[in-house]
Parts: C-alpha cells; sequence; structure tokens
C-alpha cells in the first residue's frame, strides 16, 4: 500500500472508533479519483455533472438526477428495463457509460411527455390498453416503442416482435404491449377485453 | 395457516443465522475507508506497472458479470478469460462464440485486445459482446495487463 | 402513496361487539368518516394488540374507507399492489357498496406499523356465517383454513399479500361490507337530519337525495353524523344484478403513474436530502454457509468506497453509488465455511429423491389421499399405465431485483422496500436495526413483481444491519446474480404414477407418490376427477435449497405432473383427450363448463397446419378453475407455442379486464418456465446468475392469448393472480405430443432439443 504524505488523508473518525465493533480496521489509503466534469442535456436541461465517466448512464440518472422511472433489472443489456434515449436513439443505460452521453441530449421516461404535460400517445395508448400490471419493465418498454415507431411509424407484428425483444416483462404483457403499440400508431382501434358470459 | 406457519419459521430461521445474541449482530469486520464529503484522493500522474495489474483489476469489476477469470472455471454469458492474451479468438471450449468471433481470425495480442475493448462491434462487427467498451486508453491498457497476469 | 400515521381515529363511538356486528367506525380529525373492523379487547382467543387508543375496550382496526370533507373516499387497502391489481380490484368492490364513482376514489396502502395494524389480532375475531345470504365457506389455501373470516382476519390483519386471496377474500368479504356499513350509515344520518324514514333515501355517487323533498347532500355533509349511527348488523350488500362498478373493466388507478415514470417502486423509495448511500452485498452461495474469510485489497482503493463490511453472513460494500459499490465488491475475495452439500449437484440431487420415492414405493410415505384400494385395483387392472415426471428449481426472477432502503437512528428506523409482508419485514428490520417493531416505519411502494418471493424479510434484515453498522441511510440493492442466487425457490420434484384402464378404458385407479410437502394442501388431489381408488402420498426428502412459494406454489408442479398423466392415460385408452376428461368430470359441472369453454375456443378437433398440435390441460387452484390449450408449432429446431387458449370460471370475475390480464400474466410466467428455466446446483451453489443463462420469454416467443370468462359462482369468488400458471406446463407437453409423438417428462421442454 503506497502512503505519500502528501497526499495523506486521514480518516480514523475518533467518535467511529469508539464506537466500532472489536475487529474494526480503519485504514488510510489512497484512492484514486475517477470523477470529471460531464456536460450534457437531460429532458431538455442543460446540466454538468461530476462523475466518473465510466459510471453506466442509469445510475447518473436515478442517483445524481434523481429521476428513478428509469429503472435497474439486470445490469448487463438483457432486460430493457433501464432504456433511455441517447439523441433520440434508444440505448440500455446500465451498460453504456456517462461519457457516451457528453454533449448530448438524454431523454429519459420522465421527458417523454409534450411540454404541458400531455401524454405521449405511447403513453396514452399504454393506459387505454391497460398494459402495465407491476409496471416495473414499462418505462423501458415506452422508451424503445417511442423509438421503434419513430423509426417505422407502422410496423408490422413481425417488427414489432424484433424490435422489442430486448424488453423483458416478467408480467407477461406483451400481447398489451404490441397492440398498444398498433393503437399509437394509428393501426388499430383501442378496444377493451370481452365481458364475462 | 401452514403456508404462513412454513414461512414464519423459514422467517425465524433466516434471521437465525445472523444473530449469535439477543442484540443485533454487530459487523465481523468493518473497515471504514472514507467518510462522506471527504474527497478521494487525486490520480497519482504515473503509475508503476504493478499499479497497472491492480488498476485493471478493479476496472475489471465492470467485466465480472460475464466473463469468469479462474482457470478451469465455467464461461458465463461471456467466455472464461484466463489465459485469453495471446490465445486464438474464439477457443474456448465450453463458449458458444458468435459466428463472427469465430471466424474473426483474430488472435488476442495486447494491442488486437485494445482495439476490441475500444469499439468491440466495430473490431468484430456481429460479435455477442453488445456492451463493455472502454473508451478510456490508460484503463484499457490496465485491463489488458490485468488479463496478461491472469495464469492459463 | 402517503402513510396516515397522523390519521388515527379517536375513541370509536359506534363500535359494538356482538359475533355480528364486527364492524366499527369513528371520526377523523375534520369529520372524516372511518370505518373498518373492530374488536373487543378481552377477548379470549389470543393475544391481542390494541391498535388505536380506544375507549370501553373498544379498538378499531383495518380502517378500509374514509370519506373527508371534499367527498373524496379513499379506499384503505391491507394489500400490496404487485401488479395483480388488487388494491384498485378492491376499492371497486368498495366503491360500488358505497355509490360512489369511480372517478371520486382514491387508493391507498393501508399503514404497517403497530400501532394501525395487528398482525396478533389475525386469531379469530369474527365467526363464521356472520353475513345470513351467504352460504359458502371459503378458506384460504383450502383446506388448511376453515372459516371465511379466520381467512379474513388472517389476511388483513396479517397484512400478507399472496395466495390470490386479495379480492375474494378481504375484498369480497371485508371491504365490501365496510362499504355497504358506511353507506347505510350515511342514509341512517341523512334520514335522522331530513326528519325521514331511511327507505326513502337513495344513494348515487357519493350523494344522498330524497325524492319527496327534493334534498340532496354530499355524503361529507354527513359523514361525521354517519359515525353516530348503530351498526348495521348485516349490512345489506349487492345482489350481482345490482352490481354497477364490480364486474366492469373500471381502468387500474395505479396505472397511469406507471406509463410516466412517477410510481416509486421499493428500489425507488428512501428519505429526503443527500445522505443516502448505497450498498452492494454478496452472502455465501452454499445453504448453510457463512463468510470464513475476505479479501478487499482492490476494493479499498476503488473510487467512491465508504465502508466494506464482513457481516457473518454476507459481505457488503457501502460507497457514494450503487454502481461504484458493486464495481468494488466484484473484486472482493471471500472463502466461505464447509457444508454438508459442498460436493452436492442436481444429479445427485435427484438421485436421493429418486431413492426416496423408491424405499416409499406403492403405499409408503405420508398419505394425503386414500380412496379405495388402488394398489390392488392397478393389479387388476386391463391395463397398466406407469410414468415418472421431474421438475426443477426455479427462480422467480421479478424484473425488480430484491432491495431495501433503511434508516436507522434515534431508536427508529425507517423502512422503504418491496415486500409482500410488511409486518414480517417490520420486524426483520427491528431486529436488525435492534429497535422495537413499534419504532419501525414501513413505507410502502410499488412491488417491480412479487410473485411469491416478497414474501420473507431477509433482505429488510440485511439492510437494516447495515444502517446501523454504519450510521447512514443505506439503499441496498442486491445484483441480478445475487438475486438469482439467492432466492427462495420453488421446489424441484419427482412425482411417479400408477393408472390402471379396465377394459372399457375407464380409468379405475390412480396411484402417485412425489417428493416433500404440499402446499397448499389440495395440490396433487384429483377429487374432481371420477376415480374409485386413488392413492396419493409424499416421500420427504431434503432439498439443499431454500424453498418459497412460487407463483401457484405446489400446484406449479402438480398442475404439470397430474395433466400429464391424464393425457397419457388418455392416449393409452384410445380416446381423444377432451372426451376422456369430459368423462371423468361429469361430477363436476363447473369443471365441465370450463373444459368444454376452452375446447370450443380453440375450436378442438379442427384441422392444424402440418408439424402443428394441440394439447389441453385443467387444473382448479385457489378457488378457480382454469383449462388451457395450447397451440404448438414444431417445425422450427425448438417447440413455439403459437397460441394459448384459456377458459377461466374464478367465480365473479370483479374486475374482468384485470383477471383477463392475470390470466395472461400466469400462463407467460408459467410457459417460460416450461419451456425454458432450471435452477441447477454444482458444489451446493445454484448455477444460474443472469437473463443469459435462466432465460426469459420474451415479445418474438410469446404466443397469442385468448382469454374467455365464465362467472360460474358469484357468491363463491375465486383467485386471479394464480390460477391461470398450473395448467400452462401441461397442456404445452401435451401439445408437443400430439404434434410430434414425443412425451416430455421432465422439463424444461429446452433441454430435450438441441
Amino acid at each position: 500500500m503506497l502512503l505519500d504524505f502528501g497526499q495523506l488523508v486521514a480518516l480514523l473518525n475518533p467518535q467511529t472508533a469508539l464506537g466500532c465493533s472489536l475487529r474494526l480496521h480503519c485504514v488510510i489509503v489512497q484512492q484514486k479519483g475517477a470523477s470529471r466534469m460531464v456536460s450534457l442535456t437531460i429532458n431538455g436541461k442543460n446540466e454538468d455533472v461530476d462523475v466518473d465517466p465510466a459510471m453506466p448512464i442509469l445510475w447518473v440518472v436515478r442517483e445524481r438526477f434523481g429521476m428513478t422511472g428509469t429503472k435497474f433489472g439486470c445490469g448487463i443489456a438483457q432486460c430493457g428495463a433501464c432504456t433511455v434515449h441517447v439523441d433520440g436513439e434508444p440505448i440500455r443505460s446500465c451498460s453504456t457509460p456517462i461519457s457516451a452521453a457528453e454533449g448530448k441530449a438524454i431523454t429519459t421516461i420522465e421527458g417523454i411527455a409534450e411540454e404541458d404535460g400531455t401524454l405521449s400517445k405511447v403513453q396514452q395508448a399504454w393506459i387505454s390498453e391497460q398494459v402495465p400490471q407491476c409496471g416495473y419493465c414499462q418505462s423501458g418498454q415506452i422508451m424503445s416503442a417511442t423509438a421503434l415507431l419513430r423509426e417505422t411509424p407502422r410496423p408490422t407484428d413481425e417488427q414489432i416482435n424484433a424490435y422489442m425483444r430486448g424488453n423483458v416483462c416478467r408480467c407477461g404483457m406483451y400481447g398489451r404491449i404490441r397492440k398498444a403499440i398498433k393503437v399509437a400508431a394509428g393501426i388499430e382501434e383501442s378496444s377493451r377485453q370481452e365481458a364475462a358470459t | 395457516m401452514k403456508h404462513a406457519s412454513i414461512l414464519l419459521t423459514a422467517a425465524v430461521s433466516v434471521l437465525g443465522l445472523s444473530a449469535c445474541s439477543s442484540e443485533s449482530p454487530e459487523p465481523v469486520e468493518q473497515i471504514v475507508v472514507r467518510e462522506p464529503g471527504q474527497a478521494e484522493a487525486a490520480t497519482p500522474d504515473a503509475a508503476p506497472a504493478q499499479d497497472a495489474v491492480a488498476a485493471g483489476r478493479a476496472a475489471f469489476a465492470a467485466c465480472v458479470a460475464c466473463h469468469t477469470v479462474e482457470p478451469g472455471e465455467a464461461s458465463g454469458a461471456g467466455p472464461n478469460l484466463a489465459g485469453v492474451v495471446g490465445r486464438v479468438a474464439g477457443s474456448v471450449d465450453d463458449y458458444a462464440y458468435s459466428d463472427a468471433l469465430q471466424n474473426s481470425g483474430l488472435t488476442w495480442t495486447a494491442q488486437e485486445l485494445d482495439a476490441f475493448l475500444a469499439d468491440p462491434a466495430a473490431k468484430v462487427p456481429g460479435t455477442t459482446m453488445a456492451v463493455g467498451a472502454v473508451s478510456d486508453a490508460e484503463k484499457r491498457s490496465a485491463i489488458v495487463a490485468y488479463l496478461a497476469s491472469l495464469s492459463e | 402513496m402517503s402513510d396516515i400515521a397522523d390519521a388515527r381515529p379517536p375513541r370509536s363511538k359506534a363500535a359494538k361487539w356482538t359475533r355480528r356486528g364486527f364492524i366499527g367506525a369513528g371520526t377523523l380529525v375534520g369529520g372524516a368518516l372511518i370505518v373498518g373492523v373492530a374488536i373487543r379487547s378481552g377477548n379470549p382467543v389470543g393475544k391481542l394488540k390494541p391498535i388505536v387508543a380506544g375507549g370501553e375496550g373498544e379498538a378499531l382496526i383495518n380502517s378500509w374507507v374514509k370519506i373527508d370533507a371534499n367527498n373524496l373516499v379513499t379506499a384503505i387497502v391491507p394489500h400490496c399492489e404487485m401488479g395483480q391489481g388488487a388494491n384498485s380490484t378492491i376499492a371497486q368492490m368498495l366503491a360500488d357498496e358505497l355509490d360512489v364513482d369511480w372517478e371520486n376514489v382514491r387508493v391507498m396502502d393501508a399503514p404497517a406499523d403497530g400501532n394501525y395494524v395487528s398482525h396478533h389480532a389475525a386469531r379469530m375475531f369474527v365467526g363464521p356465517g356472520t353475513l345470513p345470504d351467504r352460504p359458502n365457506q371459503v378458506g384460504f389455501m383450502e383446506p388448511t383454513y376453515d372459516g371465511l373470516f379466520t381467512q379474513l382476519g388472517k389476511l388483513a390483519g396479517a397484512y400478507i399479500t399472496g395466495g390470490s386471496s386479495s379480492v375474494r377474500s378481504t375484498g369480497q368479504n371485508g371491504m365490501r361490507i365496510a362499504g355497504a356499513a358506511a353507506r347505510e350509515m350515511l342514509v341512517a344520518a341523512a334520514a335522522k337530519a331530513w326528519g325521514v324514514a331511511a327507505s326513502e333515501i337513495s344513494t348515487e355517487n357519493a350523494t344522498l337525495t330524497h325524492a319527496g323533498s327534493g334534498k340532496s347532500e354530499p355524503y361529507s355533509a354527513f359523514a361525521a353524523a354517519a359515525a353516530e349511527q348503530e351498526l348495521p348488523r348485516a349490512p345489506k350488500i349487492k345482489q350481482v344484478s345490482e352490481y354497477r362498478l364490480m364486474g366492469t373493466p373500471a381502468p387500474r388507478k395505479d396505472i397511469p403513474l406507471k406509463v410516466d415514470g412517477t410510481a416509486i417502486f421499493g428500489i425507488d423509495g428512501g428519505p429526503e436530502g443527500d445522505e443516502l448511500r448505497y450498498a452492494a452485498i454478496k452472502a455465501p452461495p452454499v445453504v448453510g454457509s457463512s463468510v470464513a474469510s475476505m479479501d478487499a485489497s482492490t476494493a479499498r482503493g476503488m473510487a467512491g468506497v465508504l465502508q466494506i463490511l464482513n457481516m457473518g453472513d454476507f459481505v457488503a460494500v457501502v460507497a457514494d453509488s450503487y454502481w461504484q459499490a458493486q464495481q468494488a465488491l466484484n473484486t472482493i475475495k471471500t472463502t466461505y465455511s464447509k457444508t454438508d452439500i459442498d460436493d452436492l449437484d442436481s444429479e445427485q440431487m435427484f438421485a436421493n429423491y429418486s431413492a426416496a420415492l423408491d424405499e416409499a414405493g406403492e403405499s409408503g410415505g405420508n398419505s394425503k389421499a386414500d380412496v379405495g384400494d388402488a394398489t390392488a385395483a392397478f393389479q387388476s387392472a386391463a391395463t397398466k399405465i406407469d410414468a415418472e415426471y421431474r421438475v426443477p428449481f426455479l427462480a422467480h426472477a421479478t424484473m425488480e431485483p430484491m432491495n431495501c432502503t433503511a434508516w436507522v437512528r434515534d431508536g427508529k428506523c425507517d423502512i422503504w422496500t418491496s415486500t409482500q409482508v410488511p409486518l414480517m419485514s417490520r420486524d426483520g428490520a427491528a431486529e436488525g436495526a435492534g429497535v422495537s417493531a413499534d419504532d419501525v416505519t414501513m413505507h410502502s411502494v410499488f412491488l417491480g413483481g412479487g410473485f411469491g418471493r416478497r414474501l420473507t424479510p431477509e433482505y429488510t434484515n440485511q439492510a437494516a444491519r447495515l444502517a446501523k453498522a454504519t450510521g447512514y441511510p443505506i439503499k441496498m440493492i442486491w445484483s441480478r446474480e445475487e438475486d438469482t442466487a439467492q432466492d427462495f425457490y420453488r421446489p424441484a420434484d419427482i412425482s411417479r404414477f400408477q393408472g390402471g384402464l379396465d377394459e372399457n378404458g375407464k380409468l379405475v385407479s390412480w396411484n402417485n407418490v412425489h417428493c416433500s410437502d404440499d402446499e397448499p394442501a389440495e395440490a396433487p388431489l384429483v377429487e374432481f376427477y371420477d376415480i374409485p381408488n386413488v392413492s396419493i402420498r409424499g416421500a420427504e426428502v431434503e432439498p439443499p435449497l431454500r424453498l418459497g412459494a412460487w407463483r401457484s406454489v405446489a400446484h406449479s408442479q402438480h398442475g404439470f405432473f397430474v395433466e400429464s398423466f391424464v393425457d397419457e392415460l388418455a392416449h393409452e385408452a384410445g380416446q381423444d383427450p377432451v372426451e376422456f376428461r369430459r368423462s371423468l368430470l361429469k361430477n363436476s359441472p363447473r369443471h365441465l363448463a370450463v373444459l368444454e369453454g376452452v375446447a370450443k375456443m380453440a375450436n378442438w378437433g379442427s384441422d392444424l397446419p402440418e408439424g402443428y398440435g394441440r394439447g389441453i390441460a385443467i387444473a382448479r387452484s385457489f378457488n378457480s378453475i382454469v383449462a388451457e390449450v395450447a397451440e404448438v408449432d414444431m417445425t422450427g429446431g425448438m417447440p413455439r407455442v403459437a397460441k394459448m387458449y384459456c377458459c377461466v370460471d374464478a367465480g365473479f370475475a370483479m374486475n374482468p379486464d384485470g383477471l383477463t390480464a392475470q390470466m395472461e400474466s400466469g400462463i407467460v410466467y408459467g410457459l417460460t418456465a416450461a419451456l425454458y428455466d432450471e435452477i441447477t446446483i454444482k458444489n451446493g451453489a445454484v448455477e444460474q446468475s443472469n437473463f443469459h443463462d435462466y432465460h426469459m420469454m420474451r415479445m418474438d416467443d410469446a404466443p397469442e392469448i385468448a382469454v374467455h370468462i365464465i362467472n360460474g359462482a358469484p357468491d363463491n369468488i375465486g383467485g386471479a393472480g394464480e390460477p391461470g400458471l398450473p395448467p400452462a406446463a401441461a397442456a404445452l407437453t401435451n401439445a408437443i405430443f400430439a404434434a410430434s409423438g414425443e412425451r416430455i417428462r421432465e422439463l424444461p421442454v429446452a433441454k430435450h432439443f438441441a
């Protein structure tokens, strides 16, 4: 362990020492400071954030900006719950460092609605089709669906399936999601389930 | 009710594992590295070679979700990387590589690894490794140094 | 969702204790009426904790409806919302009885603190048969419970959400009564004030009207006076024909929050301010093991790290960010203490299970059903069929991994966590924080999936201990890898059957032995099938993993076992699987109707394209009967479920869209496991870790699902959250057999296809 008196940082707090349990190790270490200023736009607002550039966008968004709509599901880009847009492109924010968004525009679920608060067509369809059950995956689903419709305004079922396969819904609402995408796209009318006999 | 009693029993036994006394159990070992708000030390200007491996091990923490490094350990979402430096790409037995990587013809020299880590999808289009790019050159070379230190 | 800790009702004036009059009412500050369930202290059964400071031995628990000065009705629901729509549906039932339009209803989670809800009061405080027009006694996890009010008390009082019971128990037998009683008391108050007969007053959309005089007032005008009224001994509950909200697809109140990012889940909750710190943890991979040594030399030097702790039963890093904590944790080398199962793998475990079944043989083990003489009938049967089925451990894999945010200071503890058992979690927090349970505040949140995983308190306990040890408010998040490794799994099981057919192909004997206990006990039973000789037994085994309730619990494996064997019997008898079941179900008319319903939906018997097959399965669980037909496409490398037809009789669908969604959900959850998933063990530890090796069904392999609802018993409603799952696996494998002639007896299906 390297000790450089010029860089020594005293960590031992007398109160902590007294309050600690038997085998407390209070150590003095030299740590690598990793953070620097990163400038970006998030949901239309310019922000400068002092952060480790390797930190994934997901955790910067949730912890530093306090926007908890984007969720953590797997950490290895397998589930899609963390999907946000960077310059309009959908990315898995759990596996994309904040440095990749430097100088760019991040959009999260909190920024998808209109300026005046009106929900987007996709969000409205999600409500009319009663899509979310637990809802944990749905921010990611909506972000992916929004990007899909921007790219392909009238997608076929095959196109929807291929595009959305990266977004897992553990509650199994795939049929409703597909329907809601088509309602938002104007391909199908909204309908509710049949009434009981 | 049977269901709840099973659960309550489970709950008690789960909690029982942690408690050795009737009081809230103390940690066995508690390392206080830093107080919140205390600045971390600045990055040193030049990192000696030994530090590169340590820095690489630290940076590799982002990779362990998919890659194992102990010799003989089973591959996970990505192939086991013990002995990867100098190895022909796509040669770990128990891993199902993408066709792209399997047929890449690469040998993982430090240079090729560095290029791959900088942008995997550009270096090997079609690779399964969709994530994991390391944009910082110093961090990349530290990771390569760490990988080189892994025994076969 | 807000806590109403400051809204404890003062002394209840109208509460009366009789076996019938179990409803209490009181007023809140500001004149809001609050109606709930009252108990009288001194009840000899069980230990009762006073909930609210009450006089004359009266106390109020579980206030279920509150009407405020603005005429807004709040349903206070003692169940968590984990996607099953229970909160909204229960509120819908209450609102209907109360004659309030859905737009004027809000939903709130009942607070789970010691002063408000007592799980000690969950002993019998109301008797069965309170309501004269309620002939059916429905038990929770029947037949383990008896008495619907015991069930009610246990659920509402114990604050558990599970067993597909929120609507059929708390809703049907609690909230509706509270709503109806509140309405009658409001009417009585208005009648007194207006000097007219109560029978002349009508209620509609939170308004009382006396047609004769033209007088009309909102409920809020009489809320305080209503609390003074005589409690109705048996409030008039609506008949089905009078339902206005019940039975309609009223839109859920939580869904708008789940499309704009404002819904707060456990992982999102926490204190205001910027003192929050984050923890990543890792527990020993093998059950029974503890941390022997910890080498944190690299972790100490990593950015953001504040503390590193060895708690004995897990290792933790606390840092300025979750990601920094997890990165540092990933570099820590831990060794663990030895256990007896350090060399155990799945193959050996199944060999042990098989040996247990060998020992039980044809008549040993714990008897769960014994009718006639199954062994003798089998011996003399014209055709003898035997089969063995095998299913693996399964993980819950909720989308939101386990997590808890804990803040311990000044003898108090605040907890934000997704849990199905807030009181049990509260106790876990209290133990970890070293405070009394009454000093723990559980903040209610939405759950990112429950499925039975969140019935345990250990992660809450972990976070509380970290918060206490470090002094920080701590948000502890399990990685997906930790979540997969530290589940309470659906048990692995082996089930052996012997079935005997007579010379006419009629089923005359059924002998089944399987491993371990069943929860619910009815899961392996076949009482609805007309079989004269039945022996069902369980052999005891020692599972190497912690077990828990996995969506539909033991029905998840027995649904597969039973309906696979029935299908094999049908084919041996040379009969169509629907026809074979039809004759067996002749004494079970509701089952028959569901079977016919799904066969019709699926156009059973009609032609299918080359390489396609249909399979059917039926199961009753949590008082709902569900039959499913899978249409499977075998033309690719791996079977693909093209379509799934589902017919469900849940007694009465309180919200048919909600019931439909839960059927869709149970089907996808069940098919995912049946097609792809197994938790396997190597060296005593779980091998799987994340979604690359614990595969999820996705948009491109999910089937089209059609659901048809039969309201077969409006006074005996069944559950929605779980019953869609049990038939799914057998419908799938029965379809695979029909398409290809290959009988799959071991799940997951994927292991049989390269």
